[in-house]
């Protein structure tokens, strides 16, 4: 099939050529810099704690712990098992704090109410708080990411 | 004499630009991804030794393969685009001979 | 409404409040000469080029980069180890200054040999000389921040030599250092004139530079034919400019390429209280001066040698600044010295540097 016409001019041609080089060799330089920008984030897998700190814990009370570079809470629950929560809000990723004495979890942001299971009772926050697989091992208490084994 | 490009033409170059998106981006995805292996490696060996110096060089054989993909794609491209350039110079030039754009001709 | 038009309207739309085609209009009327001097100019937009690389660079190093005593060696560090392709992001910043350094050495060297600052280009020559001295400013303040001890020492060595200048020596020292002594608050110091107040005053030399260079036009070699010139004469936009792309495609191919082969390593944190280590040197840049301080004695007649050296480049630079008022006969002996005195230069630079290297 012979076309009448030129589908593009020759002048069209080398432009585009030419500047869809150009934007794919700036892309290849702008791949490294969108890296360099945004760094991976990497939550940790486990985290280690001593566990004679955890140990003379009243029942039903909390203790924080860095999770990564987030905060996070240990918690020991009325049958002496130990649980952890990431102690970032659901709603708008404030801190949240633990109210002892309404054993509750309260997020002074938006006034939300988590019950001292982690879930969401009121307020905005959509979800319950993000719960860690707590192990007693020996001298350590070892805090693991969900799903992990 | 004025060509015009048809409907179609649109189509075929979009399509040429696609393709040679596609060439780049299976270099980028290919060769960065070899780096991005090795920084735990980085951080277990820092955290052993404190360094005198810190000489920072590719970690391993993919990360050096890769940068040598990089530099040889990088210098593919500047020569592509010089001779591009030659071509839109010897045009330009050849305009400006023919006083194609001056006010008075 | 298709697309060509909606474009054509949108550019219509910011024109009649701009006015951008006046610069557009300006820029195909704008002429480059071509003759045997037409290559050295390409020189001033290679240097604008490495200038964008390092701001760009620069911003993004600043991004991880902490300039405190205690974090910033660390902090180059982590650059360096954890941040992804942070190795090569320095690694290109460290390589793009040399590069721009050495083609301002070229651009002026070339300035001078042609004479473009012949009548009515004076002041084009003399911001030129505040770049120079503002490039260096730039080299010598980004040499300290990784903190380092070898940096540590070169800014020791570097600061101490101001104080040599008569009356305000003392005062410029202790301006620079933010005190008696380098220590926590140099850094800091450096660091603000490094990514303020140096880009602002850069920035707005460069503006009157280059506004003085659109305003008075090319200069033409010495002598030469203005008919035929004219002439032979090339637009900047696009034929000019073109050629620039290809200069400055090579430019960056051999900066990329010579950044990831030959990363800058980083040395350990500097100790305020040790000893200065062995073989320190400043940039090669400084290298020339650096030996010609070192070979003056200790001693000539009642100054100091270091003194004497000072005061003669200080002396050598406020001429350097006023040359195209001395060269007002460029064409007789008077201009022909002069430009023996561009060689003389360049040979003396290169065999200072070279001793200082091999020493």
């Amino acid at each position: 099939m012979k076309l009448q016409h030129s589908l593009f001019t020759r002048r069209q041609f080398l432009n585009s050529l030419f500047g869809g080089w150009v934007a794919a060799l700036a892309a290849t330089f702008l791949y490294p810099i969108v890296k360099f920008i945004f760094p991976p984030y990497r939550e940790p897998d486990k985290v280690i704690l001593p566990f004679s700190e955890f140990k003379d814990m009243e029942a039903r009370a909390i203790k924080s712990f860095a999770w990564g570079a987030k905060p996070g809470y240990v918690k020991k629950k009325a049958d002496g098992r130990y649980t952890a929560f990431v102690a970032i809000c659901t709603h708008l990723d404030c801190t949240v704090a633990y109210l002892a004495d309404q054993k509750k979890f309260y997020c002074a942001c938006h006034d939300g109410w988590y019950d001292e299971e982690g879930r969401n009772l009121s307020g905005p926050p959509p979800r319950p708080l993000r719960q860690l697989q707590v192990n007693v091992e020996g001298e350590n208490l070892i805090i693991k990411k969900e799903g992990v084994s | 004499m004025k060509m015009k490009g048809t409907k179609n033409s649109n189509k075929y170059l979009i399509l040429g630009l696609l393709a040679l998106w596609g060439i780049n981006f299976i270099f980028l995805t290919y060769g960065f991804s070899q780096t991005t292996s090795s920084q735990e490696k980085i951080e277990q060996s820092l955290a052993q030794t404190k360094p005198e110096k810190i000489i920072p060089s590719p970690q391993n054989i993919k990360e050096s393969t890769a940068i040598y993909v990089f530099v040889g794609w990088m210098w593919a491209s500047i020569f592509i685009l010089i001779y591009f350039l030659k071509l839109k110079i010897k045009e330009s030039d050849r305009l400006f001979k023919l006083k194609f754009f001056s006010e008075n001709k | 409404m298709n697309k060509k038009k909606l474009w054509i309207s949108l550019g219509g739309w910011f024109e009649e409040r701009l006015g951008f085609q006046a610069v557009v209009d300006f820029l195909r009327k704008k002429k480059v000469p071509q003759n045997k001097h037409t290559i050295w100019t390409y020189t001033g937009s290679a240097v604008l080029l490495f200038f964008v690389i390092q701001v760009v660079t620069g911003i993004m190093l600043a991004f991880y980069y902490k300039p405190t005593l205690e974090e910033a060696n660390k902090s180059v560090a982590r650059i360096m180890t954890e941040i992804p392709l942070g190795w090569v992001i320095r690694s290109i910043h460290f390589w793009s200054s040399s590069f721009m350094i050495a083609v301002v050495f070229v651009h002026l060297l070339s300035i001078w040999v042609i004479k473009s600052y012949r009548k009515p280009r004076e002041l084009t020559w003399m911001t030129g000389v505040f770049l120079l001295i503002l490039t260096l400013a730039f080299g010598f303040t980004g040499y300290l921040l990784p903190w380092d001890d070898l940096s540590l020492s070169a800014t020791k060595v570097g600061t101490d030599i101001p104080r040599s200048i008569p009356i305000i020596g003392v005062w410029l020292t202790k301006f620079l250092r933010g005190g008696e002594d380098v220590t926590g608050d140099t850094l800091t110091r450096f660091f603000s004139f490094h990514v303020c107040l140096l880009p602002l005053g850069l920035l707005f030399i460069i503006g009157i530079h280059v506004y003085l260079i659109q305003k008075l036009g090319m200069s033409l070699p010495l002598g030469a034919d203005v008919e035929k010139e004219r002439a032979k004469e090339l637009p900047f936009w696009p034929n000019f400019v073109y050629r620039e792309m290809i200069v400055w495609l090579i430019f960056l191919g051999i900066l990329v390429s010579v950044a990831v082969f030959f990363p800058p390593s980083l040395g350990k944190v500097a100790d305020l209280m040790a000893p200065a280590p062995e073989g320190i040197k400043p940039e090669w840049y400084f290298l020339f001066l650096f030996q010609t301080l070192k070979i003056f004695p200790a001693k000539i007649l009642f100054m100091s040698g270091d003194t004497l050296a000072v005061f003669l480049i200080l002396v050598e630079g406020i001429l350097f600044f006023f040359l195209p008022l001395f060269d007002n006969k460029p064409a007789e002996l008077k201009g022909r010295v002069i430009t023996a005195l561009a060689y003389l230069f360049i040979i003396y630079a290169v065999v200072m540097t070279v001793w200082s290297l091999i020493q």
